[in-house]
């Protein structure tokens, strides 16, 4: 199955039973549908409902970026996967204070775990970041004993701002990384983590869309912010793995830099030359694939996201204890 | 399994309607490269649909369709002479 991203304007169509973008100079793409998992839109692209129902049919999301490159939504088609006893499931489980909180507390658990792993990674590279994992170990140990939501809040929050500190130490390049701003971000590595954690979470909800989850209700986040907060859950895992290496590895092998970046008077945005290198990275990333040692055949980390539904289905439905995702290699 | 489809429809008798849906049902599944041939990764189950699909049209004693199948794309030595040609990619 394939992602497309498409970059340049024009038109969305049906066309011979395909979907095909034609741009406005004449030079078209067409899109295989059976082979299609989702599709992104960067550029100004007009398409009618005729195309959209036959996108609704194949179940096929199509996530849309604005002019800036910011997510702005998807077009998430009629759920096929429903099911109403998991959807009551994840509902007492969301209602029930005790039972969210365990389940929010695997997503941090793993999600610090992973940030660990990155960090371990940079120490072996001589970086600095001695003082940081000490910091991140030492919050780990509250987060199983916390109270509520709130305070795992708080503890994932602390968590996040040391391993955002250290990122002055791991990259190369000079960079002014203080804290993390978003809406809009301000400096060259918010607006890379911002642009590169949308595209996980919109991953993420493709995936769930292949499930029976419902993307409103989530664990970690509070649900009801009238958006698909699950992914923001279940993507929380897989961010150090997929988002922030990614980052990394592009300002470290100088591949981004600041010549990439346009600052305007309180904001930061990238070029579309960057961010189709970043996407075309962020492919070729989703598809690699590691040895899963459960299933004993590989996977790629795209597939583990799907997986982590599962796992979340299976606690759902008192089948097996949610156990959230850590780095294993 | 990544796979080159390659077909040649007789033009006689009915032929361009033959070709016109063969041409169709084939860019469903896979991408279309040159005038009769495709390519493009596919799963071993949508293989089978794709034939399925094509064997509504196909006349046995005068079509042919070649599949040439590899384990996966980095299996393929691909060179371009003349002029290359990106069709394959996801970006656009």
């Amino acid at each position: 199955m394939e992602s497309y991203y498409l970059f340049s304007n024009g038109e969305l169509k049906r066309k011979d039973n395909v979907v095909r973008l034609t741009a406005p100079d004449g030079k078209f793409k067409d899109l295989k549908v059976e082979m299609t998992r989702e599709i992104f839109l960067f550029g100004e692209v007009s398409l009618n409902t005729k195309c959209l129902n036959y996108i609704g049919q194949l179940g096929i999301p199509v996530h849309i970026f604005n002019y800036y490159g910011f997510y702005s939504g998807s077009y998430y088609p009629r759920e096929s996967n429903v099911s109403g006893e998991l959807l009551v499931a994840q509902v007492t489980h969301y209602a029930d204070e005790k039972r969210r909180h365990d389940i929010a507390v695997q997503f941090v658990e793993s999600a610090s775990f992973n940030i660990l792993r990155n960090l371990r990674y940079y120490r072996q590279r001589e970086k600095d970041v001695d003082e940081a994992m000490s910091e991140i170990k030492s919050l780990r140990k509250k987060i199983a004993k916390t109270a509520d939501i709130q305070e795992l809040m708080g503890i994932e929050g602390n968590i996040r701002k040391v391993y955002y500190q250290a990122w002055q130490a791991i990259i190369n390049q000079e960079i002014d990384f203080e804290k993390r701003v978003k809406r809009p971000p301000d400096n060259m590595i918010n607006t890379l983590i911002s642009y590169v954690n949308s595209l996980v979470y919109s991953s993420c909800l493709t995936e769930i869309y292949k499930t029976q989850l419902n993307p409103a209700i989530s664990y970690l986040h509070s649900a009801g912010e009238r958006r698909f907060s699950l992914c923001l859950d279940i993507a929380e895992v897989f961010k150090p793995l997929i988002a922030d290496r990614l980052i990394f590895s592009m300002l470290n092998k100088n591949i981004i830099t600041e010549k990439d970046f346009e600052r305007e008077a309180n904001f930061c945005y990238m070029k579309k030359e960057a961010r189709q290198k970043i996407l075309q990275a962020y492919d070729l990333r989703m598809k690699e694939t590691v040895k899963h040692r459960d299933l004993g055949r590989s996977v790629s980390y795209r597939h583990l996201m799907r997986l982590e539904c599962y796992k979340l289905i299976k606690h759902l439905m008192n089948d097996k204890e949610y156990e959230g995702f850590k780095i294993w290699w | 399994m990544y796979i080159i489809l390659i077909y040649d429809i007789a033009q006689d008798n009915g032929g361009a309607k033959v070709s016109r849906n063969i041409f169709k049902i084939c860019k469903k599944y896979l991408t279309h490269v040159q005038k009769s041939v495709f390519e493009g990764e596919i799963t071993p189950p949508l293989l089978v649909k794709l034939r399925m699909e094509l064997d509504k049209y196909i006349r046995d004693e005068e079509d042919s369709i070649i599949v040439f199948s590899s384990r996966q794309e980095r299996w393929l030595e691909k060179e371009f002479w003349g002029v290359p040609d990106e069709k394959t990619s996801n970006f656009f």
